[in-house]
C-alpha cells in the first residue's frame, strides 16, 4: 500500500482503455453523461491532491467548481471569449481564489478546516445571487457552445467529449509532473508528519498554498468544462452537496489513484440517474452507506489484511493509500487523544 | 431602537435553536473529540418518528418519551456500527464517515416521509407579549429556558458527577482511562447515546419553528458548528453563548450591515468561525481546541 | 504467598512478540524490581500485565486468571499502575484527578477518607487541590500519579519508570514514599526501572530482563553484588 506510486498502470490503463473506447460504445446522449463524468474527475483529482497527498479535507471544492464554471461563462458571455479560450483562465481565478481560501488553511488543520470550507460551500449559492449583475442571480447564465468544426467527422457530442478528454490528459499530466517533482515531495511529507517535516526544514507554507493552488486549478477547469458542456449554469448546479458529491467520487474511486478519481466521477454521474427512477433518496443512501463503508474497508485495507487483499486483486480499482495512516486499534484500546 | 430590540430578540429566538444543536455536538466532542457531521440529521430522523407515532394516535409526552429513549439506542448503534471501528484513524477518515451520516440519515427520511413540510407538534403555549413594542413570543423564552437548563444539567454533569468525569477521562486519554478502571468503550458510546438524545431535544424545540423536513436541520449545521467554535468545543454553556451570540450577530448584521443583508446572512458564522479560529482558536469558555497537534 | 504469577508470557505490537515467555512472580508485602535497558520490554510486561495488550501465557493475580478480565475489571481487582508518563489527566483538577483514580470504588466515604489521607502525606497535592494538574511541576505529577493510583486502593502497585525526567532528590523522595508504603502499610510493589542503582537499594527482589528474556534474577542485594549486573546496569 505505497502512496507514493501513484499511477498503478493497470488501472490508468483499463480506465484509458475504456474512455478511448466509449465513442464506439455507447450512443451519443451517453458520451455526453461521461463528458460530465470527465469534467468532474478533473475536479475530484484536485480533491485528491488535497486529501490523499497533502492530508488537507476540504469541503469546498464544488464553490471552487463553480467559480470555474462562473469564470468561463462571464467570460464568455461579458468579454465575447471563445468558451474554450476562457478554460484557461478559469483554472488560473479560481486557483487564485482558492489560494485565498488556503491562506487561512495555513493555520486550520483537520477539523477546523472542515468547519470552515463546510462554510464556504453553503455560502457559495448565496454569493452568487448577491452577486447577480454579474452573476445572473437565479435566472443564471447561458454560454455558447464550441461547435465542432465542419471536418470533424463525427457528431457534436463526440466534440465535446474529445474535448473533455484533452482537458483530463492535460490535468493528468501537469499533476504527475507536479506530483514526481519537489513539491510533491514536501506534500507527501507534509501529509505523512506535518510536525517533522516542519522541523526538518519543509517549507510548509509553500506546500500547503501549493496544494490549494493546484487543487483549485483542477476545479476551476473542470467547472469551466462542466460550463461548457451544459451551456447553462445557474446557483442550483453548486449546492454545498455538489461539494460532498465531489468528495464522494474521490472517496470511492480512491483517494490517491488519479484513475480512481474518474472512477468515482462515473459512479456520481449515473449512480443518480439510475436510483432515482426507483426512489429519489436511493442515491442518497448508496452515497452514505459508500462514504460509511469504503473508510471501514479501506482502514481494513492496511497491508496483510485478506479483505484488502482480495479488493486489490479486483483489477486493482480498490488499489489506493487508504486514508489511515495509524494502524488498527490494539483490543481495550480505543478513542484516545 | 425599537427595531434594534425586535432584532435582538429575534436573533435570541434563532440562536436559542443554533444553541440547540451546537449541545448535541458538544456533548459528542466532550466525550468522544468527534466532530459529528450527521448529528441534525439524526436528530431530523427522531423528530420524524416523534411526529409518525404522534400521527399514529399516541399522546405527544409519550411519543417523545419513547423517541428519546430510541434516540439513544441510536445513538449507540451509530458508534458501535460506525465509529468505534475506525476510532485510532486520522481525523479526515472520521470527517468523511460522519458526513456519510449525514447524507445517509437525510436520504433516509426523505425515503421514509417524502420531501413534503410537516408541521410537528408544537409543545410550547403559543402566545406572546409586547414589550414596549418589542415583540417576544412565549415559544422563543420556553425554548431558552429549556435549554439553559439542558446546558447546565450537561454542565455539573461534567463536572461533578463520577459518569461525567469518566466521560471526560476516556475523552482525554482512553489508555489512562482503562487504567483507573473505566470501561471506555462504554463511556463513549453513552457519549454518542446521550447527544444523540440532546439532538433530539434540539430538534423537538426547533420542530414547531421551522417545520419538518428531511433538509430542516443542514442550514442549522453551519450555525450550530460557528456557535460550538465560537463557544469552545469543550463547553456545554459555551455552546449555549455561542449559539445566542451567532443568532444575535446574525439578525443584526443581515439588518444593518447593508453589503450582507438578508441574502448573505450565511456569511456570518462563516466570518465568526473563521476570526475565532484565527484569534482564539479555543473559544470562549473552551479549554482545549478542536484540533491537537 | 505470590500475589502475581506470570508464566511463559509472550506479547507484542502486531505480529512482533517483544516478550519471549517471560516467567516471574510477586510475593505478597514485597518490593519487586524489574530492570532493563531501553526496549528490554519492561513497560511491554506491564502493559501486558494491565491489559491494555494482548498476550499469551498464565497471569494469576491473587488467585484469579486475568487472562479473561477487561482491564477495568483488573483494576477492580486491585491491580493498579502508574503509567510512564505520569498517568494523571492534564485538564482535569488535582481533586478530579483523585476522583477518577477511585472509579472503581464505591463507596463516598472511604473515598473522602483515602482523598484526606493522601492530602495528609502530600501536601503539596492539597495545596493545589483545585489546580490543572497539567500545570504541575514533574515531581508534583509524579506524587499525584502516585496519589491517584492509590485511591483505588491496590493490592498490587504497578510503576513504569518513575524516576523518568525527575531530578535525583526527588527521584529519592519518591522510592521513600514507596518503601514507607511497603513498610507501613504492607503494599506490594513491582517497579519497572533503568535507574537499577537505586531500585536495587529499596527491592527485595529483582529480575533483569534483556531482549523480552529474563536472564537474572534474585535477591536486590544478590544482585548488587552480582559482576555481570554490575557491567551492564550499574556503571560500576
Amino acid at each position: 500500500m505505497n502512496g507514493t506510486r501513484l499511477f498503478q498502470s493497470a488501472p490508468a490503463a483499463l480506465v484509458t482503455a475504456v474512455a478511448l473506447c466509449l465513442p464506439f460504445l455507447a450512443p451519443d446522449f451517453m458520451l455526453f453523461e461521461f463528458s460530465i463524468a470527465v469534467c468532474y474527475g478533473i475536479a475530484i483529482l484536485g480533491l485528491n491532491l488535497l486529501l490523499g497527498f497533502s492530508g488537507q479535507i476540504c469541503l469546498a471544492q464544488g464553490a471552487l467548481f463553480g467559480i470555474g464554471a462562473y469564470a468561463t461563462a462571464i467570460l464568455n458571455v461579458n468579454f465575447g471569449m471563445d468558451p474554450i479560450a476562457t478554460l484557461p483562465f478559469a483554472a488560473i481565478i479560481t486557483s487564485l481564489i482558492g489560494v485565498l481560501i488556503g491562506l487561512p488553511a495555513l493555520r486550520l488543520q483537520g477539523l477546523q478546516l472542515a468547519i470552515v470550507t463546510f462554510g464556504v460551500a453553503s455560502a457559495f449559492p448565496q454569493l452568487l445571487l448577491k452577486m447577480d449583475w454579474i452573476t445572473g442571480g437565479v435566472t443564471g447564465l447561458a454560454t455558447d457552445q464550441p461547435l465542432a468544426p465542419k471536418w470533424f467527422p463525427g457528431s457534436q457530442e463526440l466534440w465535446l467529449y474529445g474535448l473533455s478528454l484533452i482537458c483530463a490528459a492535460i490535468s493528468v499530466f501537469m499533476l504527475r509532473r507536479l506530483l514526481r517533482g519537489d513539491t510533491g515531495r514536501l506534500m507527501r511529507a507534509l501529509r505523512d508528519n506535518p510536525l517533522i517535516a516542519e522541523s526538518l526544514g519543509v517549507n510548509l507554507t509553500k506546500a500547503r498554498l501549493a496544494a490549494f493552488a493546484a487543487s483549485s486549478a483542477l476545479a476551476g477547469l473542470g467547472g469551466g468544462l462542466f460550463c461548457i458542456l451544459n451551456g447553462f449554469i445557474s446557483p442550483q448546479s453548486f449546492l454545498p452537496m455538489k461539494s460532498i458529491d465531489i468528495l464522494i467520487g474521490g472517496i470511492v474511486g480512491g483517494i490517491t489513484s488519479m484513475a480512481g478519481a474518474f472512477i468515482g466521477a462515473v459512479f456520481i454521474v449515473f449512480v443518480p440517474g439510475w436510483t432515482t427512477d426507483i426512489n429519489p433518496a436511493l442515491g442518497g443512501l448508496i452515497y452514505g452507506l459508500c462514504l460509511i463503508a469504503m473508510m471501514m474497508v479501506a482502514r481494513q485495507g492496511i497491508a496483510g489484511l485478506p479483505i484488502g487483499r482480495s479488493l486489490q486483486a479486483l483489477g486493482g480499482i480498490f488499489n489506493k493509500k487508504d486514508l489511515s495512516r495509524v494502524p488498527g486499534p490494539l483490543p481495550g484500546q480505543l478513542g484516545g487523544e | 431602537m425599537v427595531l434594534f430590540f425586535q432584532l435582538l430578540i429575534d436573533g435570541l429566538a434563532s440562536g436559542a435553536i443554533y444553541a440547540s444543536l451546537a449541545l448535541a455536538l458538544v456533548l459528542i466532542f466532550r466525550a468522544t473529540r468527534i466532530v459529528n457531521f450527521g448529528q441534525g440529521e439524526m436528530a431530523t430522523l427522531s423528530a420524524y418518528c416523534a411526529w409518525q407515532l404522534c400521527e399514529w394516535g399516541l399522546p405527544v409526552a409519550l411519543s417523545f418519551l419513547i423517541v428519546g429513549a430510541a434516540s439513544f439506542l441510536l445513538g449507540v448503534f451509530v458508534f458501535r456500527a460506525v465509529i468505534k471501528p475506525v476510532s485510532k484513524a486520522p481525523v479526515e477518515t472520521i470527517v468523511v464517515i460522519t458526513l456519510g451520516l449525514f447524507v445517509f440519515f437525510q436520504s433516509l427520511c426523505l425515503w421514509l416521509w417524502r420531501a413534503d413540510q410537516r408541521a410537528f407538534p408544537a409543545m410550547f403555549p403559543s402566545g406572546g407579549w409586547d414589550i414596549l413594542g418589542v415583540r417576544v413570543t412565549a415559544s422563543a423564552l420556553c425554548i431558552l429556558l429549556v435549554l439553559l437548563c439542558l446546558a447546565a444539567t450537561m454542565g455539573a454533569i461534567f463536572r461533578f458527577t463520577r459518569l461525567g468525569l469518566a466521560m471526560r477521562a476516556s475523552a482525554y486519554s482512553s489508555e489512562k482511562s482503562l487504567l483507573v478502571g473505566i470501561r471506555v468503550e462504554r463511556m463513549l458510546m453513552l457519549g454518542w447515546g446521550f447527544a444523540a438524545t440532546i439532538g433530539f431535544i434540539a430538534a423537538v424545540l426547533v420542530g414547531p419553528r421551522l417545520f419538518l423536513s428531511p433538509t430542516m436541520m443542514l442550514p442549522i449545521l453551519l450555525y450550530a458548528l460557528a456557535s460550538a467554535t465560537l463557544g469552545g468545543w469543550d463547553s456545554p454553556l459555551g455552546a449555549l453563548v455561542g449559539g445566542l451570540i451567532v443568532g444575535v450577530a446574525e439578525s443584526l448584521g443581515a439588518t444593518f450591515l447593508p453589503f450582507i443583508g438578508a441574502d448573505l446572512r450565511v456569511v456570518i458564522p462563516i466570518a465568526v468561525t473563521l476570526v475565532i479560529l484565527l484569534v482564539r482558536p479555543v473559544g470562549l469558555f473552551g479549554s482545549s481546541t478542536v484540533v491537537k497537534v | 504467598m505470590n500475589i502475581l504469577t506470570v508464566r511463559d508470557l509472550c506479547a507484542g505490537y502486531g505480529a512482533t512478540d517483544v516478550l519471549h515467555k517471560v516467567s516471574f512472580t510477586v510475593e505478597q508485602g514485597s518490593i519487586v524490581a524489574l530492570l532493563g535497558a531501553n526496549g528490554a520490554g519492561k513497560t511491554t510486561i506491564l502493559r501486558a500485565l494491565s491489559g491494555l495488550l494482548p498476550s499469551r501465557g498464565l497471569v494469576e493475580f491473587g488467585g484469579t486468571d486475568l487472562r479473561q478480565c477487561s482491564p477495568a475489571r483488573r483494576v477492580e481487582l486491585g491491580l493498579a499502575q502508574i503509567p510512564q508518563g505520569r498517568g494523571t489527566f492534564g485538564d482535569f483538577t488535582v481533586e478530579e484527578n483523585l476522583a477518577i483514580g477511585a472509579y472503581t470504588i464505591n463507596s463516598k466515604r472511604q473515598i473522602k477518607e483515602d482523598m484526606e489521607r493522601w492530602y495528609t502525606a502530600f501536601p503539596r497535592l492539597a495545596e493545589r487541590r483545585r489546580q490543572q494538574s497539567g500545570n504541575l511541576s514533574g515531581g508534583e505529577q509524579q506524587m499525584l500519579a502516585l496519589a491517584r493510583a492509590l485511591m483505588s486502593r491496590p493490592k498490587l502497585l504497578m510503576c513504569d519508570e518513575p524516576s523518568l525526567g525527575l531530578a535525583p532528590a526527588i527521584t529519592e523522595q519518591i522510592f521513600e514514599i514507596f518503601k514507607s508504603l511497603n513498610h507501613d502499610h504492607g503494599m506490594t510493589l513491582l517497579v519497572v526501572e533503568q535507574n537499577a542503582d537505586l531500585t536495587l537499594q529499596f527491592a527485595h527482589t529483582a529480575y533483569v530482563l534483556e531482549a523480552g528474556d529474563i536472564t537474572v534474577s534474585g535477591p536486590a542485594s544478590d544482585l548488587l553484588r552480582n559482576e555481570a549486573v554490575q557491567q551492564s546496569y550499574l556503571g560500576v
